[in-house]
């Protein structure tokens, strides 16, 4: 299954990204928004550190658990009257929704944002049934309206400006529509007012899911995800088969970590827990439920020690507005459905071939940022050490630097031949090396040159000078006092005798 | 319903079952297990114990939920008796010109007499008659006003439960959302309302639990702040007693 991977490598992409000026800007002015927006929430929180513990723990014991949990939501919303599928890949998730909705004679589908949908492309499947699939969260319909996709998980419109909007809903309007943003928004509150009230069936994501009770429960600002589970008929939802915590106390925590890590909110605007189609007298809600298990490459982290961490994720996009690679090349770079240090580890996990894991797991300076950002502490940056590591182990290492590496090996571990070769490079680099710099982008030297010069090798080295610098720093010494001395001596002496020392 | 469609449902229903077994059971095998696990301990349930002791008194709760809800673009009032925000709400439906109003069916709102305050108002009740389309007399409403189930003050959150008589489109699709809340509903922590429904029986659970925290809004154009997206871009909030 393809998880919705661009053409070209990393840096290709990212060179996308970062000749355009917009875009770098938009994407570094959101992210410290929303970095500096979570910050003020947690010192106002307090003790963030014991709640992202807790968060930590009950993710950890529901993944270890996740036989039992999963099965108990199952019972439990079944109870409820939910129909419950199970789609071990995407196509299977894909194939059920077809079915449920060709049974319904849909014409319309609405959606609310889901990262699993994205996952599937379920809106080219239904599209292709000549049914319109129209995503209802503000941001995403503008992406939809350009045929793209999300560039961030919480913010997917991030690299869009006002004016490539308004000229995006005014083809939809039939009219030009000015480049403001509370007009803008009013036209899309009345198109998909339409939508919502016409369309036959809902289709939502999924943050949690209560294994106790057998609600979904969802987490959003617009209301649309509201829309989508009230007004239509039915209701199809898509979750990932980690998206399980076991009560609604458990609820309490990942809503304090999750609205705080994502937009600095103490809550987002609406959390609905839905539990079931509406019960029989009541007047609105959905008449037929039905709850998609989606695996789709979940599973290959369980039992995985280095990688099931991952299924502890609550999709917050804390990680994205830490990370410094990210907020230099966006999430389109990524190539994936899930972009930033999550996605980077994530996209390669979910799948299976390990031919098909993308370079940018080199794209990270592993400096932990991620880690600290997290709400339930994955450590991202160990994980992507680990998959750079599987990579060179499965021979997915380039031939290049093993043969380099093979040849520094010799190299270094003979001081005869460490000496020829540095004078070898002294000798050979006259021919290069102008005022103690080497500019040109020959042969191996081109990557490295191509954004900054490698300095020249000096014309002694350390190893050629040591025998003049060990006398200078002799001479250079002052004398040591008696008293210190002796104090040294002493202390050298006890050691000789098995005494205590530090370290 | 078609029985072409009852058929489909029956046989997705049969292949969910069967395909249940090896679905869990592939994931008892990758964490090592023959069997699906019992019941396992849990013991990091909920909030961290020293949360669990935040208890405001009443007069912190209402100070806290008011500057939540306001800090996030909402209107919160305080009010001695019903009468009075009645007359608070009859006062905002004569300044915002109400041709519409919807509310819930309940004996807090039924006792109110908004109808005979509002006479030239077109005043609605939720699900008061069967053969009427509820869903769209809620879009087409200016003011929903519904009475709360319970109140958050560390979060500025209402909570409203679906039932019969409290429809889930009557705080979602009318442009001005107005809800009442009894103080004695107003709680300190969500632990608190979790717990109630953590504790329900199956037959009582709502099919629709909504927490509610001010306007709705959205930043995804260029990050402009953008109040009434899809939900009530006005909302109030009037604590009773």
């Amino acid at each position: 299954m393809s998880h919705g991977q661009q053409a070209g490598t990393v840096k290709e992409r990212s060179h996308i990204a970062l000749n355009n000026e917009f875009l770098r800007k938009a994407v570094k002015f959101t992210t410290e928004r929303l970095r500096n927006g979570k910050k003020k929430a947690t010192d106002e929180h307090g003790n963030w550190e014991e709640w992202r513990e807790r968060g930590r723990q009950i993710r950890l014991h529901t993944i270890a658990h996740l036989d039992y949990y999963l099965n108990q939501f199952v019972e439990n919303a079944r109870a409820n009257g939910v129909h419950v599928h199970f789609a071990a890949d995407g196509k299977e998730a894909v194939e059920l929704s077809m079915k449920i909705a060709a049974s319904k004679q849909a014409r319309s589908v609405v959606k609310s944002k889901s990262m699993v949908s994205e996952e599937l492309h379920i809106n080219a499947a239904l599209e292709k049934m000549g049914i319109e699939a129209v995503e209802t969260d503000l941001g995403e319909y503008i992406i939809q309206l350009a045929g793209e996709t999300p560039s961030h998980i919480i913010i997917p419109a991030i690299h869009k400006n006002r004016y490539q909007i308004a000229e995006l809903l005014s083809k939809e309007a039939g009219e030009t529509l000015p480049a403001d943003t509370s007009i803008l928004a009013g036209f899309v509150r009345r198109k998909l007012r339409e939508k919502f009230l016409d369309a036959e069936i809902g289709m939502t994501g999924c943050n949690f899911a209560i294994a106790e009770t057998g609600s979904m429960v969802l987490f959003e600002n617009e209301g649309n995800a509201r829309m989508v589970s009230t007004v239509p008929k039915t209701q199809i939802t898509l979750m990932g088969m980690e998206r399980i915590i076991p009560t609604f106390a458990d609820l309490e925590v990942m809503a304090t970590l999750l609205p705080r890590s994502a937009t600095g909110q103490k809550l987002t605007v609406y959390m609905s827990a839905i539990s079931g189609p509406k019960r029989d007298a009541d007047a609105d809600g959905p008449e037929e439920m039905h709850i998609i298990i989606v695996d789709n490459g979940r599973s290959l982290q369980l039992g995985d020690p280095e990688f099931q961490e991952l299924l502890n994720c609550i999709r917050c996009g804390a990680c994205l507005n830490a990370c410094p690679v990210y907020r230099h090349i966006g999430g389109h770079a990524y190539g994936g459905t899930y972009s930033g240090p999550i996605g980077a580890v994530l996209t390669p996990a979910l799948q299976s071939n390990v031919a098909e894991w993308d370079d940018i797991a080199n794209a990270s300076s592993l400096c932990g940022a991620c880690y600290e950002a997290c709400p339930v502490k994955i450590p991202l940056h160990d994980m992507l050490v680990y998959l750079r590591n599987r990579k060179v182990e499965k021979g997915y290492g380039q031939t290049a630097e093993k043969i380099g590496m093979k040849g520094f090996a010799a190299i270094m571990s003979n001081s005869k031949r460490m000496r020829s070769v540095i004078k070898m490079g002294q000798i050979g680099q006259k021919l290069v090396a102008r005022q103690g710099m080497i500019k040109t982008k020959i042969g191996p030297l081109k990557g490295w040159n191509s954004v900054r010069h490698l300095p020249s090798l000096p014309n002694q080295s350390f190893r050629e000078r040591w025998g003049t610098l060990e006398q200078e720093v002799q001479a250079s010494n002052p004398k040591m006092s008696d008293e210190v001395r002796q104090r040294m001596e002493q202390a050298l002496e006890q050691r000789k005798n098995g005494g205590r020392h530090h370290g | 319903m078609a029985d072409q469609e009852m058929t489909l449902l029956e046989q997705l229903e049969k292949e969910s079952r069967a395909k249940q077994a090896k679905f869990i059971g592939g994931i008892a095998e990758k964490l090592g297990r023959k069997d699906i696990a019992q019941k396992p301990q849990h013991p990091f349930r909920g909030a961290p114990d020293f949360w669990t002791q935040l208890n405001w008194t009443q007069e912190e709760k209402i100070e806290r939920f008011m500057d939540n809800w306001q800090s996030v673009g909402g209107h919160a009032a305080r009010f001695q008796t019903m009468e009075e925000a009645k007359q608070f709400i009859v006062d905002r439906a004569n300044e915002l010109g109400a041709q519409n109003l919807i509310r819930q069916n309940q004996p807090e709102l039924n006792e109110l007499g908004l109808e005979e305050a509002l006479p030239a108002t077109d005043i609605r009740v939720w699900n008061s008659d069967p053969e009427e389309y509820w869903k769209a007399q809620a879009a087409g409403a200016d003011i929903g006003v519904a009475v709360v189930d319970h109140a958050i003050a560390y979060t500025g959150t209402i909570t409203v439960w679906s039932s019969p008589d409290k429809g889930r489109s009557v705080t979602l699709l009318p442009t001005v959302m107005m809800a009442i809340i009894p103080v004695e509903r107003l709680k300190t922590r969500m632990g608190e309302v979790m717990e109630k429904i953590d504790g329900m029986r199956r037959d009582d659970l709502p099919a629709g639990i909504h927490f509610i925290t001010g306007p709705s809004r959205s930043s995804d154009i260029e990050n402009d702040l953008t109040i009434g997206v899809h939900g009530p871009g006005i909302v109030y909030a009037l604590i009773v007693g």
